[in-house]
């Protein structure tokens, strides 16, 4: 062994024993009892309902943009519930361990969990919300919407767009997993050394952390590399630089960023991951280790990664707003330099995240002053954005909603965030609940803005609408939830309360803490309301039939197609005349959406080989971390094969016979009647049954799927 | 701009294929790292100035080979191409740039030992 | 809207529909990526030379040996030699591909590999005599470092050596398609990027390790 390992370990399965399964946590086992039974009952489900070879043509296998976006949204639902489960267990547990006499339940001296795990609770959390929740909500949302709004088919890489997702997904998969087998890394999401490396952390919960990380990151790097490729050489002829949608614009300077940071953060956790498994003395205390080096480097990446979140919020906003101003977007130029003058200067920002450590005066000078020079391309856009709204025929519909409490959630936590800016403040606030409140106003941010997307552009993707009661009614108790939660903390932060405690001795802060609980009972509220949102949607998607022009006012090229979208996009490549193109084809009067005279059109075929990397990527996952060296170097082997094996695949494209446009193009309606025929089938829309190719079995699937498929209960 | 030739070997990518312009960079290469090899086994200057030669070289290098080797100009073909790498030239510097900065002060506020064997000790000294 | 920034297209007389539309270029997309993916190596060697900088310290050596004690200038030189013939020659072999040469591709490119594998044995041969001589990267942080540097990099001519070797047997069983071609072009940005990186890594970790 190169490195010392703390307890057992075997040839055949490296450090996995039964001991690492926790029986003892309550906790976790109701957990997995629950989980078990839910994916149980989904699995059933499947099988009774004969929905498999479905789900293998239509979901597991596809490498359709809009598909691979919906995926990445729900994963990122599914985890953001996960972290908010997180959340509340942190929130619940501050709440109960103040003050010396306070009750410890379930062997916790104060509160119900013990340090071990609300350390990995937070842990989790952290990463979950980050990597995991926020970044493939916004990946999918880019994924389905930036090529429509250019007028492509698809993205530049659909196999390796498929790819991606099944990456994150096993990163996500990897973090579930840790639940029931092992543990989680217990020190703070972003790591911190040396407590990171193997003496002082010697069991497999860095290893968790590490590689669900690297996993997520060559997901995202991957995807980032996609989407900029799409938007340089796919745009639609027509469409200039000039004329490219704000979203869009957004979506480039995010990716941009993406491109350029996430390499350095692979850089500082293999340094970490060599640290741990080689024993190398990168980041060790002793032995010409450097602590503040993981920190420059995971830092490098950290700051541009929360602009690679905020940004498309902003673009969405910048969607939003005008479509629901009935007015044209107010200084779009500006908005897109100021996209690229925040991912700019983003990336000389980094040390405002370890400014107490010890870096010389001129040092932390400089770093605050490009904190602060931030704030000046930001300041446009929210000035912007008002300035759209103004004289503007306001609608307060779902999206503008959510895109409002974005935009006034972005003035409290911006500020804040200017108020980091100052060394002198952060070292005296370092580590405290300011930070916390600030940060989680701007990730609240990102979640309403995405909130307001999924609303805006579910219609488009599925068909109809979502409804507007259950739906205001979450917006409303999410709002209250996140003013009672996080203004509380920003006064708890003041107090000088610090972050991560497991037991808190000043009785005083005790009201701040039940408060900040309260505020969780309507985030749990919010939730329930979200879950009635989507059922009712769904019970009523008949009455709530969207046309192409869902909202009626929509400015850019997605809404000139039909909803839900076909699979290849649109019938006819469109040609671009302005910016804002369908709203000028909507003054010019030339909404025809059925053009006629279709030709075949060449898509990519459907291919397992995403999935089965993805797969063979988490298993590579699970023996790195548990030191089962057979188990990865066999996955690395077929990875490497598998790869290879693909490359040799020459019928990796199939075309869509015109007369299969013709039929989907015929039966689109773009009207927004809910009285319409449908094409017989019960409350369904349109439905182009696949058309099965004579194609090569295994693993590159041997059907193809020309239909939009969206109706979900009904095939 | 669509490029659907129906012999993809005349694709631009492909023709601009250059057998000259690989020599070139190949003996500008060999015989300037021949030169810093040359500079640093000998060890006929100071260290700072091999430090400093080495580098002159080795930037002057990666030039030569940029634009004989892989093509980076502004026609038409290469364009994206040299638009990406002139976005990420800047980041480079900045990624190692500011961490030298950064640790340089760092070394001279906590490190005991004075760093007489390393080539961050011959940076010019930093005023602050 | 005001179309001031874009030219004003009359209505009556606008294309709104691009038929017979020819699509993207391929070749030219896959490249663009391909260079993008590229370009975020050079930012991982960007972190990689950042944290040789920090390590470089007195300090991090840890009282093990400084690298003008031990690294062997012919090696080094013998891998310069090696790497930058090898990508010579693989030039050579993109010049026959312009004028459609299947053999001459492939035979370029088999020398091209030649050379590369000369490089590894050439790097395992040095990394051996290092190992031997008990100059690990588990003795101090700058030899973590150093050898992190120069063994991602040998990796890399690994995975062109590979490379090579799939895209031989693809240009014999399919000839010049559209998909071969792509990929023999991002074989070149790769293999001749490896020049670029490799006078960072001479010049940085071995020339200036020799006289630290």
């Amino acid at each position: 062994m190169l490195v010392h390992l703390q307890g057992p370990w075997s040839p055949l399965l490296g450090r996995l024993t039964l001991q690492q399964i926790p029986y003892h946590v309550p906790i976790l086992m109701v957990t997995f009892i629950v989980v078990a039974i839910l994916a149980a009952v989904v699995l059933a489900a499947a099988t009774y309902f004969g929905k498999w070879g479905y789900l293998w043509r239509e979901w597991l296998t596809t490498v359709d943009h809009k598909k691979i976006g919906v995926m990445y949204i729900l994963l990122g639902l599914i985890m953001l519930l996960r972290g908010f489960a997180d959340a509340l267990m942190i929130r619940t547990q501050q709440a109960m361990a103040v003050g010396p006499s306070s009750p410890g339940e379930m062997g916790a001296v104060h509160g119900y969990l013990t340090p071990f795990h609300l350390g990995q609770i937070f842990t989790a959390h952290g990463l979950i919300m980050v990597v995991f929740a926020a970044t493939p909500l916004l990946v999918g949302l880019m994924n389905i919407i930036v090529p429509l709004q250019i007028g492509a088919r698809d993205m530049a890489y659909p196999y390796l767009n498929a790819l991606g997702l099944w990456l994150t997904t096993a990163g996500a998969a990897l973090v579930m997993l840790s639940l029931f087998v092992g543990n989680f890394a217990h020190g703070g999401w972003y790591g911190f050394v040396p407590y990171f490396e193997l003496p002082y952390s010697p069991g497999v919960g860095v290893d968790y952390w590490m590689w669900t990380f690297q996993l997520s990151a060559i997901g995202t790097s991957l995807g980032s590399i996609n989407l900029i490729a799409t938007i340089v050489k796919m745009r639609a002829p027509g469409m200039t630089w000039m004329r490219l949608p704000i979203f869009t614009w957004a979506s480039l300077s995010t990716n941009l960023i993406a491109l350029t940071s996430f390499p350095v953060l692979m850089v500082a956790l293999a340094l970490l991951g060599l640290d741990r498994y080689v024993g190398t003395h990168f980041y060790t205390a002793g032995m010409g280790g450097n602590l503040m080096l993981y920190n420059d480097l995971f830092w490098v990446w950290g700051h541009p990664e929360v602009y690679f979140l905020i940004l498309p919020a902003f673009g969405i906003m910048s969607e939003i707003i005008p479509t629901f101003s009935e007015k044209t977007l107010f200084g779009s130029a500006t908005l897109v330099l100021a996209s690229f003058a925040i991912g700019g200067v983003s990336w000389g920002v980094w040390l405002h995240h370890f400014f107490t450590m010890a870096a010389t005066p001129s040092v932390n000078s400089f770093y605050s002053v490009t904190t602060m020079l931030v704030g000046i391309p930001t300041g446009v856009k929210v000035f912007n954005w008002i300035f759209t709204m103004y004289r503007g025929r306001v609608r307060y519909e779902l999206p503008m909603l959510w895109a409002l409490l974005a935009l006034f959630l972005l003035l409290v936590g911006g500020m804040t965030g200017m108020m980091n800016a100052f060394a002198s403040n952060d070292y005296m606030w370092h580590n405290g609940l300011f930070v916390v409140a600030h940060f989680h106003l701007m990730v609240l941010t990102i979640a309403a803005s995405i909130f307001g997307a999924v609303e805006y552009w579910f219609p488009k993707v599925f068909g109809f609408k979502l409804e507007q009661k259950w739906g205001t009614w979450f917006f409303w108790f999410m709002v209250i939830g996140s003013g009672i939660t996080f203004v509380t903390m920003f006064f708890l932060g003041f107090g000088g309360m610090t972050r991560r405690l497991d037991y808190i001795p000043y009785t005083q802060w005790s009201p701040y803490l039940h408060i900040m609980l309260l505020g969780m009972v309507f985030y749990v509220v919010a939730v329930l309301f979200f879950v009635a949102h989507l059922y009712v949607s769904l019970r009523d998607r008949v009455k709530n039939r969207a046309g192409a022009d869902v909202w009626g006012t929509g400015r850019s090229l997605e809404w000139a197609t039909h909803s839900p979208v076909p699979a290849y996009n649109f019938a006819i490549t469109p040609n671009v005349n302005a910016r804002d193109e369908w709203t000028w084809r909507k003054e010019n009067g030339l909404t025809e959406l059925h053009p006629g005279d279709y030709e075949g059109i060449h898509m990519p075929k459907n291919t397992g080989v995403p999935l089965f990397l993805g797969i063979l990527f988490m298993g590579l996952g699970f023996a790195l971390i548990w030191r089962i060296w057979w188990l990865a170097l066999l996955c690395v082997a077929l990875i490497v094969a598998l790869i290879i094996i693909r490359s040799f695949d020459r019928d990796t494209d199939m075309t869509i016979p015109a007369h299969a446009v013709e039929q989907v193009e015929s039966g689109a309606r773009d009207e927004m009647s809910a009285t319409m025929p449908t094409a017989g089938v019960r409350g369904g829309t349109v439905i182009a049954h696949s058309i099965p190719q004579s194609g090569t079995g295994g693993i590159s699937g041997s059907t193809t799927s020309t239909s939009p498929s969206w109706a979900p209960m009904d095939r | 701009m669509t490029e659907h030739t129906q012999n993809p070997l005349d694709h631009p990518e492909v023709q601009l294929a250059n057998g000259r312009a690989y020599l070139v960079g190949f003996i500008f290469s060999m015989l300037l790292m021949t030169a810093g090899l040359w500079l640093a086994v000998t060890h006929i200057m100071a260290p700072f100035g091999t430090v400093l030669v080495t580098s002159i070289l080795a930037g002057m290098v990666v030039i030569i080979q940029g634009y004989f080797i892989l093509h980076m100009d502004i026609s038409h073909a290469q364009m994206w191409h040299t638009v990406a790498m002139v976005l990420f030239l800047p980041l480079f510097v900045v990624t190692i740039g500011l961490t030298a900065w950064m640790f340089h002060g760092l070394y001279q506020r906590t490190m005991i030992m004075p760093p007489a064997t390393s080539s961050m000790a011959h940076m010019p000294p930093m005023s602050h | 809207m005001s179309a001031s920034a874009a030219q004003k297209v009359d209505p009556a007389q606008a294309t709104l529909w691009a038929r017979h539309y020819a699509g993207h270029d391929m070749i030219g997309t896959r490249t663009f990526g391909f260079w993008l993916y590229m370009l975020t190596d050079a930012m991982v060697y960007a972190a990689l030379f950042a944290s040789l900088g920090v390590l470089s310290h007195a300090v991090n050596l840890a009282g093990g040996p400084s690298p003008s004690a031990f690294i062997n200038p012919i090696y080094a030189y013998g891998e310069t030699i090696t790497l930058f013939l090898s990508v010579l020659i693989y030039g050579y072999s993109m010049v026959a591909l312009k004028n459609g040469n299947r053999g001459a591709v492939i035979g370029s490119m088999f020398v091209a590999m030649l050379l590369g594998i000369v490089y590894l044995v050439i790097a395992g041969v040095d990394i051996g005599n290092m190992f031997a001589h008990g100059i690990f990267p588990q003795v101090s942080g700058f030899l973590s470092i150093f050898f992190t540097i120069i063994i991602y990099h040998a990796l890399h001519i690994l995975v062109g050596v590979v490379w090579m070797l799939v895209m031989m047997v693809q240009i014999a069983r399919e000839g010049f398609s559209a998909n071969v071609i792509y990929r023999l072009i991002n074989l070149r940005l790769f293999w001749h990027f490896q020049a670029v990186i490799w006078v960072f890594v001479f010049t940085f970790v071995y020339l200036q390790g020799m006289v630290a």
